[in-house]
């Protein structure tokens, strides 16, 4: 039997969501509505489900957690997605760099390297994507920016929501690149898509 | 409405034991930076814009007690000393550090609040407090110290300076009764009571930046007028009390203002 990196249930009077997604796997999921997404990103960032929610993380159950373990298993999760935003009034190097300014790890360096390198992959010059404020970077940029933070964490769960929400038709060719940077750096990771289109 | 003020006292009181607590993060490099910029925009930035002022302020109050009061030397530089080193000096700079900083702070707060930006900082594993309201607090309370600093200095400085064009006395004679009567409590009590204004300025105006009445964008303004008319009686509040306790009861009353 597969290990599974999440297990998500939520029963409405509407409808019924059911997520599972195994381990190591890409998976697709398909939400009936924008509510519904939400709810379950920010259980799985919260790492706490609410009432009338079931939510399994790595295996575990997160009813019982406690705070620092409920910490530590958000720290194995990450997200693109318009509830984890870039903050404001920061250049977009310093939206990167500020969790391991602040928690200390990684170092700098390596984190200025590892923002080189996607930005390269994306063809974007890394002096003039770093010094704009977010409101100056487009929607891809954006989410490039919050990708690289999330990278710097190895999330071992790595959640993309919404991801080709507001991308012209050109730039949704690149969405896929989102995939192939994470799998660069995280081989065993898990890969989750979550949005609220209906597959044709 | 007495439930929500003892909310407020509640937040007001956590805030300030969690700034205090949390005071040896400051160091950490994304907080000091965010210190820096907070002391840089609270208090360089401001610096300038008052010089005239300041000078304007002292020159004024002695014109007026002068026409008023008919006063002599003596009684021009106790006004001097009293009200504008002592109460409008740093009344003035927290005005000023109310108007500026405090709309821009609890603004900025309200705003990352209902876009989600806090709680975008919370799942990236950034404690609020420390990111965001000690370098906040920390920056506010030392940039008013300092202006304050600047604007008596300013003050008093126009004061001597411009004043005998108004009475009859000389910036010698002026500056030497300044300096008689002048007493290192004064320096104390000044930057005492600014770090106080500072703190009591930023914990406001932070507080009430972190906890919109709803998180839409009409709470923006909401906030804003609430910390700042919440920051201004809270200064008048410490300012009363503050004056009191030092030169009423403190001590038995044995620091007494020397004039």
């Amino acid at each position: 039997m597969t290990d599974l990196a999440l297990r998500y249930s939520r029963r409405t009077p509407r409808h019924e969501v059911q997520v599972s997604v195994p381990q190591g796997a890409v998976t697709h999921v398909h939400l009936p509505d924008d509510d519904a997404k939400a709810h379950l990103v920010t259980a799985m960032l919260k790492a706490r489900a609410e009432p009338g929610e079931e939510l399994e993380l790595f295996g575990e159950s997160t009813a019982g957690l406690g705070m620092r373990q409920r910490e530590k298993v958000r720290g194995r999760i990450g997200a693109v997605s318009p509830i984890v935003g870039l903050i404001t009034n920061l250049n977009a190097w310093e939206n990167i760099s500020l969790p391991a300014a602040y928690h200390g790890a990684p170092p700098l360096p390596e984190v200025a390297q590892l923002a080189h390198d996607v930005l390269a992959a994306f063809g974007a010059e890394p002096r003039y994507f770093f010094a704009r404020v977010p409101d100056e970077l487009g929607t891809l940029e954006r989410k490039i920016a919050s990708f690289i933070r999330l990278l710097v964490a190895a999330p071992e769960l790595m959640v993309f929501d919404a991801l080709e929400d507001g991308l012209s038709y050109a730039e949704c060719r690149y969405a896929a690149r989102f995939e192939a940077e994470y799998r660069a750096r995280q081989p065993q990771g898990t890969v989750l898509y979550v949005d609220t289109k209906e597959e044709s | 409405m007495l439930p929500q003020a003892l909310r407020e006292v509640e937040g007001g009181v956590k805030l300030s034991l969690n700034v205090a607590v949390r005071l040896p993060k400051l160091v950490r490099p994304p907080i000091f930076e965010s210190f820096l910029r907070q002391v840089y925009f609270t208090g360089v930035t401001a610096a300038t814009g008052v010089i005239l002022r300041a000078c304007a302020l002292g020159v004024i109050i002695i014109a007026v007690m002068m026409n008023m009061l008919d006063a002599d030397v003596d009684l021009a530089v106790k006004i001097l000393l009293l009200l504008v080193f002592r109460e409008l000096g740093p009344l003035a700079a927290a005005v000023v550090v109310i108007l500026r900083t405090g709309t821009a702070v609890s603004a900025e707060m309200a705003i990352m609040r209902v876009s989600g930006q806090t709680r975008a900082l919370r799942y990236l594993g950034i404690d609020l407090y420390d990111y965001l309201v000690l370098p906040r607090v920390a920056g506010i309370m030392l940039a008013t110290a300092a202006l304050t600093f600047y604007v008596q200095f300013l003050a008093v400085l126009g004061g001597l300076v411009l004043s005998p064009f108004i009475i009859e006395a000389s910036f010698d004679e002026l500056t030497g009764r300044f300096f008689d009567l002048f007493t290192p409590v004064d320096c104390y009590y000044s930057v005492v009571k600014s770090l106080l204004f500072g703190f009591v300025v930023a914990a406001s105006c932070c507080w009430h930046g972190l906890n919109p009445p709803d998180l839409t964008q009409n709470a923006v303004p909401k906030v804003v007028t609430k910390a700042v008319m919440q920051s201004m009686m809270l200064v008048l509040a410490v300012n009363a009390v503050f004056a009191y306790l030092v030169f009423g009861i403190l001590f038995f009353g044995l620091i007494k203002a020397n004039v």
